[in-house]
């Protein structure tokens, strides 16, 4: 990320000429030592154990037992890509994630973009604090408002039937809707920061040509600043599909168990059948759609979400 | 300068930031309500929840232990994610933009697989910390060290290392140099990737699922638990000192390190 200066600057000054000599190789070996404890840990921690969950999904279905043995079996991924039960929750999942994308981009973009252009700073710090706050807080304690928001007896309904709009409470939750819902709150933030690194990027004065040629402000927006957004478009959506198709909490809550997404399917595999072969199968299938849209999201150059999305 | 905005533009995105603080709003006035539950327009506000929760045996030890589990997370989190921000920056080893896409991919990776596989991991092991505060703290500290290293690294790209190589040009140990020049000038970067891995793992979910157990589980866990069933109000006022807890944390982070330069863009 943050390339040293002096290896930039080449042989420019006297300064880097002696600080590059005096590199030694015990200093190259101390940096080493640096990342050693954490690549052990992520090794231990995160390589082995998913490595071992493929491996289990490759194992004969048995359930309650979760050792691994040396029998080798497709027999979990046969069962998973010919039950229209799977296949339908993993179309469901990908459906999810792709219209929760849309649908953040189209309320992140607006506020990215008032974010971007306010240059009062205490205003503009004011207005990251609230987004980072929202990012920041624990999911459930979201759900809980957004539970009462949309619930049967939640206050949307309850001013939908004052206002005599409605006999019946419209079901707002416990549903596939409730999840969309839910997932944009969810991904709100992290779309708004990868967004707002983009369009902070835009010159200004791109707009203000377009302006001064006798665009509106409107068409100045949609014809250059829109367009100029691109990459961070793409880069926050493919974000936000892998954020929200790995989410169990929100469809858990807002969808009541009723919304078969893959996390679901996963906690009732191993939770409450004790299949773990079958259950590691799903997780490895999730695992893989989420990694593809990770990795073509760091292929795009992600430069704009300040390294912390 | 804020004229410049178009208005159908400003207009939506009042709506979108109602959209983002609106159910977090609606979760203090839930905990603070004098009623059984949140009615609209609101029966009015008592201190009620607030002291059911402070007397609640369940929520109580679940807000302790996750405030248990976050602190023993961020310790660990920010000593390894210091130290590899600093690798990151300073190595000119050729996958170090692979290496730190590595270190970052917890974050975006499913949480319930990653703690579905270290449960496995534990039992298959024989390690013997599945459900236990040993595991979780495990999985917890996969989940922060990304934040770590992020703000670290921020901290570390607005530092001219040109002032540590003048320190060594003038015959200070890399040791020294580090500790005398780099050091003191990216502390603050460092306490507020600390305050971050504390607050993720404060309201980490995912990861906690299959790793905590019945007795001892960490606040999301615990509301989660109750919030299927029904809405209990002493949750919300739990709820309502965890945003104190974040927006405390995130306030803070501000006077550290200048949010508005860790939101810009980065060089690689």
């Amino acid at each position: 990320m943050a390339r040293p200066k002096c290896f930039d600057a080449g042989d420019k000054g006297l300064m880097n000429t002696i600080a590059v000599r005096s590199n030694s190789l015990s200093q190259h070996q101390f940096k080493w030592l640096l990342v050693v404890p954490l690549v052990a840990f992520f090794m231990l921690f995160f390589v082995i154990p998913v490595g071992l969950l493929f491996a289990t999904s490759f194992n004969p279905a048995k359930v309650g037992q979760v050792a691994l043995i040396s029998d080798l079996t497709f027999d979990n991924y046969i069962r998973f890509f010919s039950r229209s039960n799977y296949l339908m929750a993993a179309g469901r999942s990908i459906f999810l994630a792709g219209i929760v994308s849309v649908i953040t981009l189209i309320v992140a973009y607006p506020m990215a973009y008032v974010i971007a252009k306010t240059e009062n700073p205490a205003r503009n710090t004011f207005l990251l604090i609230l987004v980072l706050a929202s990012m920041q807080l624990d999911m459930v304690i979201r759900l809980y408002g957004m539970m009462v928001i949309l619930g049967d007896n939640g206050l949307i309904n309850q001013i939908l039937q004052a206002m005599g709009l409605t006999d019946d409470p419209v079901a707002l939750m416990y549903n596939f809707r409730g999840v969309v819902f839910g997932l944009v709150q969810f991904a709100l933030p992290f779309m708004i920061l990868t967004l707002l690194g983009v369009i902070k990027g835009i010159p200004p004065s791109l707009e203000e040509a377009a302006r001064s040629l006798g665009a509106s402000r409107i068409k100045a927006f949609t014809r250059v600043t829109l367009p100029a957004s691109m990459p961070g478009i793409l880069s926050g959506s493919l974000l936000v599909f892998a954020l929200s198709i790995s989410s169990y909490i929100v469809p858990a809550l807002m969808g009541g168990f009723r919304v078969g997404v893959l996390p679901i399917h996963i906690y009732q595999q191993v939770a409450q059948s004790a299949r773990f072969q079958f259950g590691a199968t799903i997780a490895v299938i999730l695992f893989l759609i989420s990694a593809t849209a990770v990795v073509v999201y760091l292929k795009l150059g992600n430069r704009s979400s300040g390294g912390l999305a | 300068m804020e004229r410049k905005i178009p208005l159908p533009i400003l207009v939506l995105a009042i709506l979108g930031f109602c959209y983002l603080l609106f159910p977090i709003l609606v979760v203090v006035l839930a905990g603070l309500t004098t009623g059984e539950f949140l009615t609209f327009p609101p029966k009015g506000l008592s201190l009620r929840w607030v002291i059911s929760f402070l007397n609640s045996e369940k929520y109580l030890s679940a807000f302790f232990f996750s405030f248990k589990l976050a602190l023993m997370t961020m310790v660990v989190s920010t000593i390894l994610g210091t130290a590899a921000a600093l690798f990151l920056a300073r190595s000119r080893f050729v996958g170090r933009a692979a290496l730190r896409a590595f270190f970052l991919s917890p974050v975006v990776l499913p949480g319930v697989v990653v703690g579905f596989a270290l449960y496995a991991f534990f039992i298959t092991s024989g390690l013997g910390i599945s459900r236990t505060i040993w595991g979780l703290w495990i999985g917890h500290i996969l989940y922060s060290t990304p934040y770590v290293i992020g703000t670290v690294g921020a901290s570390l790209a607005t530092f001219d290392v040109s002032l540590e190589e003048a320190g060594r040009s003038l015959g200070a140990s890399p040791l020294r140099a580090f500790h005398k020049i780099t050091f003191p000038n990216i502390t603050q970067g460092i306490q507020a990737g600390s305050i971050f891995a504390f607050i993720v793992s404060f309201g980490q979910f995912e990861v906690s699922l299959f790793l905590s157990a019945p007795n001892s589980e960490p606040l999301p866990i615990a509301m989660y638990n109750s919030l299927r069933y029904k809405f209990e109000p002493d949750a919300a006022a739990a709820g309502i000192f965890a945003i104190t807890l974040v927006i405390a944390s995130v306030l803070l982070t501000n006077r550290l390190v200048n949010i508005r330069r860790l939101m810009e863009p980065q060089e690689d």
